[in-house]
């Protein structure tokens, strides 16, 4: 059998060979891969630019991941029904945790958090090595429609493969830039709506549809452009110079405190964190709000779902807690993405955690294209 | 082929720093087959028929045996093992003549029926040396599924205390026996005894009558046993201890003192033969906290035939801080936890009625009559209600009864142990 003929056994999708679970509808996989055809750890795509040499975007995705044989727990030897043998810790399904570096330059980590029994959330990252074009895409299920989780991963890795696809720009002006990216996002944002109403679809269009938030973000160069629907966050936080939160949550408690209400109250209303924009077979409108920020220092691009921001609603604690964690973890951002995550779930982790990060420095990206080049 | 399905129910969610999970884990048996005949040995059987001198007083008892074990003898395939033991101060070999068995045929059928025929009462109650000589049976002929029927009217006062427990201790895993105890003069915590060690039922046949229809159902359900011996394997945790498990349906019976440890982590407990019929385990295990989010088993359930297993169900715990989750109580594990407080209520109830504790008896037979009503056990409900009138079930309140009939009493404690099943939803 060819990996192109597999299927997954709970959707019929198509699944690669040495898939732990299916990136269409989440469902575990066993079987154990034939060695020689496994993926290899890092999947290539060539990127055309224009007036420049190809460029290798790096995308790995959780399919790599295994489930580990020995318990992280104790150490003992997980047995087949998926728990160790000694101390019954359940084996840790690369669903509810795993991290994705495809540069060294970006990283991130998503994780079930504390008291969900499932991770709902998803992201998919891609990135150039040479720092030129990075992609951080993340997804949080709607918790009031089964299978949302499902929904999320397909909408993530629908948007960041429809992004990997899309050319470089040349030299261009900035405002011919943020057009081109506008428009690419918004093109990858249908993909993942798309995505989405397929997982729909493929359950027989239930009444309450799988759904999702929905964040992209796209560096290219010195331009970040991102777009949105939803309550998932972006964030720019530079070493010097004031933070900003690129996105705008479509949600009631953005509407309350726009009408008013200060922070503190808004959060104590239990509709806070409804969300008035998603994607999915219900959405009425899944059309992304766009913003874009140029960088012009050394800083930190965060994109993540509630299950972070819950613990740091206000912009200023968000950057105070990146500048705190990162002191001690330097600048690669997979330290730091788990810190966060680690940080979420040590104050309760009531909801799934999304935390991914690229390391923007303009200076050190010129410098290795003055070098590649030179 | 004999299937077994096994199913758990529980609340596996667990509050921040709770240690105990219970569990029901719920056996079915399909396509059992006959006994002896399933490929794994043959079968056995034996009647042991008491024929102490009060079996005369009123003679209808005897009669009534003798006519019963001939039903009995009807009932047994042919090519099962099988022997008849008349019991008094001494085990006696009714059929075959030497201490022995018969493989039975139409012949050794008829010829055993000819002998109980000629059963005679007369000498003391010794069940200790009556269960001895039954063990030294079925050890001679080596099969591997043992069934006896032990029918008595009176108290052992033929032989000393220790030969019962002795005789027990030897028996234990080489057979399994129902005990039936007729009239009231009979003790029915010596049955009881007999029935826990060698995994059978216990009951009273209060009319003669009704002994016939007794036995023949007996020996049925023997012989549709296709089973011949099933196990429960428990595996629980490094650092967790198995606070009980214990058959809760159709009757309860806490298997907990027959734990065999196997392995460092896993015990196994005998159920005996199976036909086709369901059984519900209560399973309580104590483990180690985990911090909140953690998913892990607190133990692992399976059902284990000639070192098959068969059936496998786990049981987990999950910490969360959600207390909409983590206070839920279980269905299925409420009501069997209520149950087997019935059958605990109703023994020590009718134990302090004997004792002259009359205030204590009240107490504990509202008790009973509250859970009773509560979960729908309208058996005993009915038991109860010869025994003490029920004043206010909803509120557990009873009058003791002035005159009770000792066959009544002796009916409610033996089946005290009988559940009802819980009401699956659906």
């Amino acid at each position: 059998m060819t990996a192109a003929e597999l299927a997954c056994p709970a959707c019929t999708a198509a699944i690669a060979v040495g898939d732990t679970f299916c990136e269409a509808c989440g469902a575990p996989l066993s079987g154990a891969p034939s060695p020689d055809a496994q993926q290899p750890a890092a999947e290539l795509h060539e990127v055309p630019v224009a007036g420049a040499p190809a460029v290798d975007i790096t995308a790995p995705i959780p399919r790599t991941v295994k489930r580990s044989a020995v318990c992280a727990q104790c150490g003992g030897r997980i047995l087949d029904d998926g728990f160790c043998g000694t101390c019954g810790q359940k084996a840790r399904s690369p669903r509810d945790h795993w991290s994705e570096q495809p540069a060294p330059w970006v990283g991130g980590v998503c994780d079930r958090g504390i008291v969900h029994t499932a991770n709902e959330d998803a992201m998919a990252l891609a990135a150039t090595a040479d720092g030129s074009l990075a992609i951080l895409v993340v997804c949080d299920g709607v918790t009031s429609a089964p299978h949302s989780d499902r929904a999320a991963l397909a909408a993530a890795l629908a948007a960041c493969g429809q992004l990997t696809a899309v050319p470089m720009l040349g030299a261009s002006s900035v405002a011919a830039c943020v057009n081109y990216w506008t428009e690419a996002l918004e093109s990858a944002v249908d993909e993942a709506n798309a995505a989405a109403v397929g997982v729909a679809h493929t359950m027989g269009d239930p009444p309450e549809p799988p759904s999702c938030t929905f964040v992209a973000a796209v560096v290219a160069g010195e331009l970040i452009t991102v777009a949105w629907c939803g309550d998932s966050r972006a964030y720019w936080l530079p070493d010097a110079g004031p933070p900003r939160q690129l996105t705008v949550d479509h949600s009631l408690g953005t509407a309350l405190m726009a009408s008013g209400t200060s922070r503190a109250e808004a959060e104590a209303d239990p509709s806070f964190h409804t969300i008035t924009r998603w994607l999915g077979n219900d959405s009425v409108d899944h059309e992304p709000e766009i913003a874009s920020q140029s960088i012009d220092g050394p800083g930190w691009l965060l994109v993540c779902s509630d299950g972070l921001w819950n613990y740091a609603s206000a912009l200023d604690e968000m950057a105070a807690r990146v500048s705190q964690l990162s002191a001690t973890t330097g600048s690669d951002p997979l330290p730091l993405a788990a810190a966060l995550v680690e940080w979420a779930n040590a104050a309760g982790g009531h909801d799934n955690v999304t935390a991914a990060l690229a390391r923007c420095d303009p200076s050190l990206r010129l410098q290795r294209e003055r070098t590649s080049g030179g | 082929m004999a299937e077994f399905k096994a199913e758990v129910f529980q609340n596996e969610f667990l509050a921040e720093g709770a240690t105990d999970v219970h569990a029901v884990v719920s056996v079915a048996c399909t396509d059992a087959g006959t006994a002896g005949q399933s490929g794994h040995g043959e079968a056995a059987e034996i009647i042991i028929v008491d024929t102490s001198g009060s079996m005369d007083m009123p003679a209808s008892k005897i009669v009534a045996a003798r006519r019963a074990a001939k039903v009995a003898l009807g009932e047994i395939v042919d090519g099962t093992w099988f022997g008849v033991i008349s019991g008094h101060s001494v085990a006696q070999m009714v059929y075959p003549s030497h201490p022995g068995m018969a493989k039975m045929t139409d012949v050794t059928r008829r010829e055993a029926v000819h002998m109980i025929d000629a059963l005679r009462a007369g000498g003391a109650t010794a069940i200790g040396a009556w269960i001895s000589a039954a063990t030294e049976l079925f050890l001679q002929v080596q099969t591997a599924q043992c069934h006896a029927i032990l029918l008595t009217d009176g108290k052992i006062e033929g032989e000393p205390p220790s030969a019962l427990p002795q005789a027990l201790r030897a028996a234990e895993g080489q057979f399994q026996c129902d005990c039936r105890g007729i009239g009231s003069d009979w003790v029915v915590d010596e049955l009881r005894e007999i029935a826990n060690a060698l995994l059978g039922t216990v009951d009273i046949i209060a009319k003669p009558d009704d002994l016939e229809a007794d036995f023949e159902s007996m020996i049925r359900t023997s012989m549709s046993r296709g089973v011949a011996d099933a196990r429960l394997r428990v595996w629980a945790p490094q650092g967790s201890e198995v606070l009980f498990v214990r058959q809760v349906a159709p009757s309860v019976e806490d298997l907990s003192a027959k734990a065999v440890q196997v392995g460092p982590l896993i015990r196994e407990y005998p159920t005996g033969a199976w036909s086709d019929e369901s059984r519900d385990y209560h399973v309580a295990v104590r483990v180690p906290v985990a911090p909140l989010g953690n998913e892990r088993l607190a133990a692992r359930v399976e059902v284990v035939v000639n070192d098959e297993v068969m059936a496998k169900s786990l049981v987990k715990a999950t910490w969360s801080p959600d207390a909409n989750l983590t206070t839920r109580l279980d269905p299925a594990v409420a009501h069997y936890t209520g149950q087997a407080q019935l059958a605990d209520a109703i023994q020590k109830g009718l134990a302090a009625k004997a004792a002259g504790d009359d205030r204590t008896a009240t107490v504990l037979l509202g008790e009973a009559a509250k859970i009773a009503h509560e979960s729908g056990n309208d058996d005993t409900t009915r038991l109860l209600s010869k025994v003490v009138d029920v004043v206010d079930a909803e509120a557990g309140t009873v009058r003791l009864k002035a005159n009770i009939e000792r066959t009544d009493e002796m009916a409610l404690d033996t089946r005290s142990t009988k559940t009802t099943r819980i009401r699956k939803e659906s």
